[in-house]
């Protein structure tokens, strides 16, 4: 291994320890934790799982059982150990986007400089020092695209319905993969011939081996909890309609619409943008994976009818990937960045007014909102006007 | 008949001297004052109770029952973070939804114990209601708690009497079994205390839906049309 990468790991573990001592710190002190409340919901449910009972007890836990299994040593052995799981995902993820970045086509000591805008992005390290599970997500969709690129494709299939299980949102990719799997269609052949080229060995066995871990794993658990399992890890988040503020656009119209009539055809309305969006985008950049992935991710994201700071984490995991064929001037990049920035703090300081000092602040929140939307697909935008994808490179050193 | 009425009269005095021995002598109610405030601003709040009593030879054990509305709600997961961090001892007596929005929301009662404590603050939080044509806000009340006293040491049957009634409430928090407490009536101070909570504005509907969508829309349109322009098909 690169010698800089590993200077660069271990300086992204030591501040991570340091961080994890001071979280101890805070939360024994100061009456404002350091801990995230999902990091107490999970460590809840994976003490009920030892003692023999449904990880579901615990109000409020809507993930997979493998997630309280998986932390069950933190509950037998320290609190901190969930933690540290965490944030050695994050240390494995930087790994897995160094070896993709060289694999298509980057010099080793840039992909060390891109991997280090993974790890010392301070949201990164403050997600999972604190004790959320999104780097856990971000290692299987990494290791799932790195398969595909490295042509291992059982493992992908593995990896991918393992991903699906954890969390719902990496279904959306189904599309763009079993695109890039199937054969190309040919200009000189007729439509039904090309439908049925895309149907391929490869994949078939694709949506094999990914399908049998998925309904395999749901099988399993759904024999083990219930009802309560399939309800709380899928059910709840796709019929979610969180009233509370959120980043979302549509936060405000569903919560003044809560309880009319036509709420529910308003709820099927919203997903109009994201199904035509990630359609598009699909057949648009199926040639190149881990893009069509990330701008698959960030719609989804900005687009979807909840949004917490932590689903940046879902696109910001792919973006190093992004960054090396993007052919962005330095003061445009870094305008977009601090524009995104600028989206976030605009919804932030109305939120807080709100929540902790009890002013009526709903209508600057739905604006923010609205105005978050508008920043976050005018940098889409400009991301996909400024993608150069590798066959173009290619072209352009011939 | 005469050593009758002797002996009733010094029955009668043995009567009268048992109450004098009362755990919790009529003198002694009157020096027993309850304050409810609640603090903070927005949707987290405090509820905090101040219980006051002159000294006694005997513990005072005392249970406040906090009826509390629809609109708030407590999280057990904190109360229980609480209980081991500062020993704050708060029983929810059902299971409370922490998310739900007050219109899908029932109200609840807390037990809080102050067991030799004279004071506890317990974290409230607002829950969302439904929105408002007329107002920017909405006011949920709180009633004052009842106040219940108990003692370990002074296990005198208690009896009612003015301003007091015998009720049946848990001994302790770790202790589910059922006590005989002293509910104390008529206590000064108690027109509990209200919160308000910011609601949105159900007039703006309709601009609401049109904004919304018109943006979601023209942020929808402006990515189709850069996807169209530079995807390869």
């Amino acid at each position: 291994m690169d010698a800089r990468l590993c200077v660069l790991l271990s300086a992204a573990l030591l501040v991570r320890l340091a961080l994890l001592c001071f979280g101890v710190y805070q939360d024994q002190n100061l009456q404002l934790k350091y801990t995230d409340v999902d990091y107490h919901v999970f460590t809840d449910a994976s003490r009920f799982i030892i003692q023999g009972r449904s990880p579901y007890d615990r109000s409020t836990f809507r993930y997979t059982p493998l997630l309280a299994l998986v932390l069950a040593p933190g509950v037998l052995l320290s609190s901190v150990c969930g933690k540290l799981l965490f944030v050695g995902c994050d240390l494995l993820s930087a790994l897995l986007l160094f070896q993709l970045l060289v694999l298509r086509g980057s010099a080793r000591s840039s992909a060390t400089l891109l991997c280090g805008l993974w790890l010392f992005n301070p949201l990164t390290v403050a997600v999972s020092t604190r004790g959320n599970a999104e780097s856990l997500l971000a290692v299987l969709v990494l290791s799932t695209l790195l398969c595909l690129e490295s042509r291992r494709r059982t493992s992908a299939a593995l990896l991918f319905g393992l991903a699906v299980h954890m969390k719902i949102y990496p279904v959306t990719y189904a599309l763009p993969v079993a695109l890039s799997l199937s054969g190309a269609p040919s200009r000189g052949r007729g439509l039904v011939q090309n439908l049925l080229r895309c149907v391929s060995g490869d994949l078939l066995l694709f949506a094999a081996v990914s399908g049998a871990v998925f309904f395999g794993l749901n099988l399993t658990f759904y024999c083990m909890y219930g009802w309560d399992f399939l309800q709380e890890s899928y059910l709840y988040h796709l019929t979610r309609r969180d009233i509370r503020h959120n980043f979302s656009p549509y936060f405000y119209l569903l919560y003044v619409t809560a309880e009319h009539r036509w709420s529910g055809v308003l709820a099927l309305v919203c997903f109009l943008p994201q199904m035509l969006l990630l359609s598009l985008a699909s057949l648009a950049f199926r040639s190149d994976l881990p893009f069509c992935c990330f701008i698959h991710t960030a719609v989804f994201v900005s687009f979807n009818k909840v949004c917490t700071s932590q689903y940046f984490l879902w696109y910001l995991c792919l973006l190093p990937l992004v960054l090396p064929r993007l052919t962005l001037s330095w003061r445009r990049g870094l305008g977009l960045l601090l524009l995104w920035f600028v989206g976030q703090a605009l919804w932030l300081s109305p939120a807080y007014y709100l929540e902790f000092e009890g002013w009526n602040t709903f209508t600057l929140i739905w604006i923010a909102g609205l105005l978050f939307l508008l920043i976050n697909s005018l940098i889409l935008g400009q991301i996909i006007s400024h993608y150069r994808p590798a066959e173009a490179q290619l072209k352009k050193t011939d | 008949m005469v050593r009758f009425y002797l002996l009733a009269i010094v029955l009668c005095f043995i009567h009268h001297g048992n109450s004098k021995e009362d755990c919790f002598p009529s003198e002694w109610l009157k020096s027993v004052s309850m304050s409810v405030k609640i603090s903070k601003a927005g949707f987290h709040r405090d509820l905090q109770y101040r219980v006051q009593w002159s000294k006694t030879d005997h513990d005072v054990q005392v249970l406040l029952v906090q009826k509390l509305p629809s609109g708030v709600y407590m999280d057990e997961y904190q109360l229980e973070t609480l209980r081991r961090d500062t020993g704050l001892e708060v029983l929810l007596d059902s299971k409370v939804d922490l998310e739900a929005p007050e219109y899908l929301s029932s109200g609840f009662t807390a037990l809080v114990f102050l067991s030799g404590k004279h004071e506890a603050v317990v974290p409230v939080h607002g829950r969302y209601h439904r929105p408002s044509d007329s107002s920017k806000r909405v006011k949920v009340d709180i009633e004052s708690p009842r106040l219940l006293l108990r003692s370990d040491q002074c296990t005198e049957t208690l009896s009612p009497g003015l301003r007091r009634v015998v009720v049946d409430a848990p001994c302790t928090f770790s202790n589910h079994s059922i006590c005989s407490w002293m509910e104390i009536l008529d206590l000064e101070d108690n027109a509990g205390v209200s919160l308000e909570i910011p609601v949105g504005d159900s007039s703006m509907i309709i601009t609401v839906c049109v904004g919304t969508v018109l943006t979601t829309v023209l942020s929808c349109v402006y990515l189709l049309r850069n996807i169209w322009k530079h995807g390869s098909f």
